[in-house]
């Protein structure tokens, strides 16, 4: 087809600016900012002063962020092999020979349609509760002693926990398209050579879905880097180690939390490095363990 | 198919039954929470607190329906999710539809940058951005409903730019050659040929869209300034925050099911659309 | 044509000169920190048009909610457009004050004296007086009267001897004497430090480490081990915000250490009208400090405001006087104006009147670089992870390498 220079610059303009205002200026930006104290989040560059790896070296040296790290971590890859299990045994469950399937996906897809504030509410409020809790319910229930689920020990998981109920439906539903997408005849061809369901899973449904699981992985791993709301409403008052997770960190740094008056727009930028390395650092990681596996069949 | 419906066969049903178990444990779970929900939206804070939620001693408080609709601005609030949703859905095709069909199209300067920029784009944290931006709409004055619309279109352009690409990669030469011999120009051919041929594909990923439009959170809370940008999301934490601070709890639950009855009727009417949208949405991604 | 200019221009300045005269004048714009359908926004509401009544000068109010503290350093540094803030005091005194107005001459003007403590720790930070308390707050132990009467607790304990008396007493008439929730543990932990070494003793700690070695720091947090361990903390205490705090509204618990707006707190959860006391956090033997806890929600002007002493005599007519009362009564605040009556707290006003110098929150320990492990630290001591006092400086000390 011939070219129409006129019309690609018309039709690429207003995406080529949309990249340039919003993803190049400000990630150069950042990266630039990691580099030199800037207090105020709007100070001008003038104001800024450099000072090399001195924001590096002080989140590096600061518990909140190291501990944001590693409930970032535990979100994330727990948090992930559970959904992503779950959602995906779900999944097969809901594309079976199982009645009412209609129905099942749409309710279990519910809770991304309800606000998280509203669940996690609730969840603290409720489910988790010391006294009166659906939990602690449970545990006396079948003779236990009540289990503080807020405490320093079990609050992240209590919190991932949660996270993980509303999250399933999510990717339940891009599993089950996976599955769906499969040529039902693999199956049938299985089942007449004897292969059980188990079997049948291992062989065929998981190495089909490999690429579906490869962009849900891609998914979740955005969903735990940006993970914040569920961190703030879990620690109701004020930030928590227990609860604390790198979004938060990077907000408190840059805006001054409750009773903190040091704002660090440099640190927060850092924050924001480091944690777009951690993904990237996940990508790749992903990318060949997948691609690797894909000589089986 | 709906003839097997009719008649349960038992012993199939019967293997079925784990199954059955875990996506009833998981639908019951969903429904007592509801439940608790609502009853609390119906029950002091007192009663809230001593877990006496569905026991209802001091009979149905609906007036904390009227608090919680009285004193803030659920409206607004829904409005403002409402325009910016809609807004930015439309913006968004607008922008990033042309931009898929030409690269799909045409090999021309810099059109292989552009499309792994996108792909990079799709996957940069809000936080990595979120300074500049900050500072620029300081800087420049943008502030008000526009500058979330905005960045609502120009963080769901990446996406959808890359979803529709491959859709419009699909499609023969062919329509572009014929509307040529009949004298249509490139920019017609496109918007009344070509864009229509998609349309599967765009009710999709506007679905998606709107979703994560409707659902966002961090951009909402670090750049709206006023109750009158604000949307629901963040809206419904400034009232739960609100009831909390002056210790009404339960008007605090009725605000969270006015903000849920909408998006659920919604959600009721819709989500078979909804359900196939994310899906099919997902998987492209 | 010159003719003509000259006519024009006069005529705008007439209308000019007439729209000052007679227009319902300024109007001032008032970012505030509170939310719609909270008692002080409600106050604030009607205050303002009682203002404008008066005045004619129209407050033009913006909700912005608690998290206005991300907005007002760049909307300061910007040059917004907006005429009086509110935020923690403490934040305007350090982080507004380049933009903020200097109050000194107009609250000279308005013979306005409020209380000593605050407006020497603005002064001290600002250089200037920089902010007007809005909602004064003052922290101690706070307690069910009905409960220390059921003991058999004549007076308000003073010393920590006499607090664990106490204790034993309250325990034995099967109430639970001391509500934690996890998110005030740092505070407790803070003020039972400050008793033993001051606040300058904790900043030198908190510089250069050493805790395990300070025999003051090992006895406080001794001190507060045994207390836990002598089983004086309420049921599943620390809890999880609000729930053990709101035991003293449900009658199961007894005292509970936090600042004052706790009172109104647990009697809206919880549906009660407790009849609350209030004493200072117990004094120690051989003790540095008897201080205690005292902040405020102020207002603030920004510095490049045109509408300064409207603005200022807004916030003067809001928080003392008739609207001033009526704040306090309304949100049981303490009231910002000295001469009102504290109904939610009787001798609240006395006390942070006799205050020079107030206990800050966590004083510069917030700003350690390990304090969200030591934060973590202080729940756990409630929840007795710690055997000793010596066990836990010494953990304290290992996060300084």
């Amino acid at each position: 087809m011939k070219k129409n220079r006129t019309l690609i610059f018309l039709f690429m303009a207003p995406t080529v600016i949309c990249l340039l205002l919003m993803y190049v200026y400000p990630v150069l930006r950042t990266v630039a900012m990691s580099f030199f104290r800037v207090e105020s989040v709007t100070a001008d560059m003038g104001l800024w002063r450099f000072n090399g790896v001195d924001n590096y070296v002080k989140i590096f040296h600061n518990s909140g962020f190291i501990i944001s790290l590693r409930n970032f971590l535990a979100i994330w890859i727990v948090g992930g092999v559970i959904t992503l299990a779950l959602s995906l045994l779900i999944a097969v469950i809901l594309t079976s020979k199982i009645r009412f399937q209609g129905f099942f996906r749409a309710a279990i897809y519910l809770p991304n349609v309800i606000s998280a504030v509203a669940l996690a509410t609730m969840w603290v409020q409720y489910i988790f509760n010391y006294d009166y809790g659906l939990l602690n319910q449970l545990v006396t229930f079948l003779g236990f002693d009540k289990v503080r689920w807020l405490g320093t020990d079990a609050k992240l998981w209590a919190m991932i926990a949660a996270f993980i109920y509303g999250s399933i439906g999510y990717y339940m539903l891009i599993y089950i398209s996976g599955i769906e997408g499969i040529p039902t005849d693999l199956y049938e061809a299985a089942t007449i050579d004897g292969a059980s369901k188990g079997k049948q899973f291992f062989r065929i449904t998981l190495p089909l879905l490999k690429g579906i699981i490869k962009t849900t992985i891609t998914f979740w791993t955005i969903n735990a880097a940006t993970f914040y709301l569920w961190s703030k409403l879990f620690s109701p008052v004020q930030t928590e180690g227990s609860t604390i997770v790198p979004v938060i960190y990077l907000y408190d740094t840059v805006f001054g939390g409750k009773g903190v008056v040091e704002r660090d727009a440099g640190a927060g930028a850092a924050v924001g490095v480091v944690l777009t390395l951690i993904i990237i650092a996940v990508y790749i990681v992903t990318d060949k363990l997948l691609k690797s596996s894909d000589l089986e069949y | 198919m709906e003839k097997t419906k009719n008649k349960i066969n038992w012993k199939r049903e019967l293997k079925m039954l784990p199954g059955y178990l875990v996506v009833i444990a998981y639908v019951a779970f969903m429904v007592i929470m509801l439940v608790w929900i609502f009853g609390a939206s119906l029950s002091t804070s007192r009663e809230i607190f001593t877990g006496k939620v569905l026991e209802f001693q001091s009979g149905f408080h609906w007036e904390n329906y009227v608090t919680a609709w009285k004193t803030q601005n659920v409206s607004v609030f829904f409005g403002n999710s409402l325009l910016y949703s809609v807004v930015s859905c439309a913006g968004v095709l607008l922008i990033s539809a042309p931009a898929a069909y030409v690269l799909s199209r045409w090999k021309f300067r810099g059109s292989q940058t552009i499309r792994i920029l996108l792909v990079i784009a799709m996957s940069v944290p809000a936080i990595m951005i979120i300074m500049p931006l900050y500072s620029l709409a300081v800087k420049w004055g943008i502030k008000g409903r526009i500058l979330l619309i905005v960045l609502y279109i120009f963080m769901r352009v990446p996406y959808t730019a890359i979803y529709m690409l491959d859709f419009f990669a699909t499609l023969s030469h062919d329509y572009e050659e014929a509307a040529a011999i009949d004298g249509c120009s490139a920019n017609k051919t496109f918007w009344v040929i070509m864009l229509p041929l998609i349309q599967p594909a765009i009710i999709t990923v506007t679905i998606f869209n709107f979703l994560s439009t409707w659902n966002e959170f961090f951009m909402a809370l670090i750049f709206t300034s006023g109750k009158e940008m604000t949307p629901v999301g963040v809206g419904l934490l400034q009232i739960v925050n609100s009831m909390k601070y002056s210790g009404n709890y339960g008007g605090l639950f009725a605000a969270v099911i006015i903000v849920f009855l909408p998006t659920f009727l919604l959600y009721l009417f819709m989500s078979r659309r909804i359900i196939s949208g994310v899906t099919a949405g997902g998987v492209k991604g | 044509m010159k003719k003509l200019l000259s006519i024009v221009l006069v005529a705008v300045m007439v209308l000019a000169l007439g729209c000052t005269a007679f227009a319902d004048g300024t109007e001032i714009t008032y970012w505030s920190m509170w939310n719609e359908g909270e008692p002080q926004a409600t106050v604030i509401a009607e205050a303002a048009e009682a203002y404008e009544a008066e005045t004619g000068v129209h407050v033009n109010i913006e909700w912005k909610g608690r998290d206005i503290n991300t907005l007002l350093s760049a909307a300061l540094e910007s040059g917004e457009d907006f005429d009086l803030f509110d935020d923690d005091y403490t934040r305007i005194g350090q982080v507004y004050a380049p933009y903020t107005y200097d109050l000194t001459e107009m609250a000279e003007a308005a013979g306005y004296e409020g209380y000593a403590c605050f407006n020497n720790q603005a002064i001290a930070w600002a250089g200037y007086l920089n902010s007007l308390p809005e909602q004064p707050n003052v922290g101690g132990v706070f307690y069910d009267k009905a409960a220390f009467e059921t003991a058999g607790i004549e007076a308000a304990p003073a010393t920590w001897a006499e607090f664990l008396d106490a204790c034993a007493k309250l325990k034995d008439a099967g109430i639970d004497p001391l509500a934690q929730d996890d998110a005030y543990c740092n505070f407790t932990f803070y003020y039972h430090l400050v008793r033993y070494l001051g606040e300058d003793g904790i900043a030198e700690l908190r510089e250069n480490g050493g805790w395990a070695d300070n025999e003051k720091a090992v006895q406080a947090v001794q001190d507060l081990i045994d207390l836990v361990n002598a089983g004086y903390l309420a049921e599943g205490a620390p809890d999880a915000y609000p729930s053990s705090q709101n035991k003293i509204g449900l009658g199961l618990a007894a005292m509970v250490v936090c600042a004052d707006y706790v009172t109104a707190e647990v009697n809206a959860n919880t549906g009660t009208e407790v009849d609350w006391g209030m004493f200072n956090y117990p004094t120690v033997e051989g003790g540095a400090s008897a201080d205690a806890y005292m902040g405020a929600n102020s207002l603030a002007i920004p510095s490049y405001s045109e509408h300064a002493q409207e603005a200022f005599d807004f916030a003067l007519f809001l928080t003392t006087g008739e609207w001033g009362q009526k704040l306090a009564d309304d949100c049981h605040q303490i009231p910002a104006d000295p001469t009102n009556e504290c109904t939610s707290l009787p001798g609240a006003v006395e006390t942070l009147l006799a205050a020079e110098k107030p206990m800050s929150w966590c004083g510069e320990l917030n700003t350690h670089p390990a304090w969200q492990t030591m934060r973590d630290m202080f729940v756990e001591m409630f929840e007795g992870k710690y055997e000793s006092g010596a066990e836990f400086c010494a953990a304290m000390d290992a996060l300084y390498e």
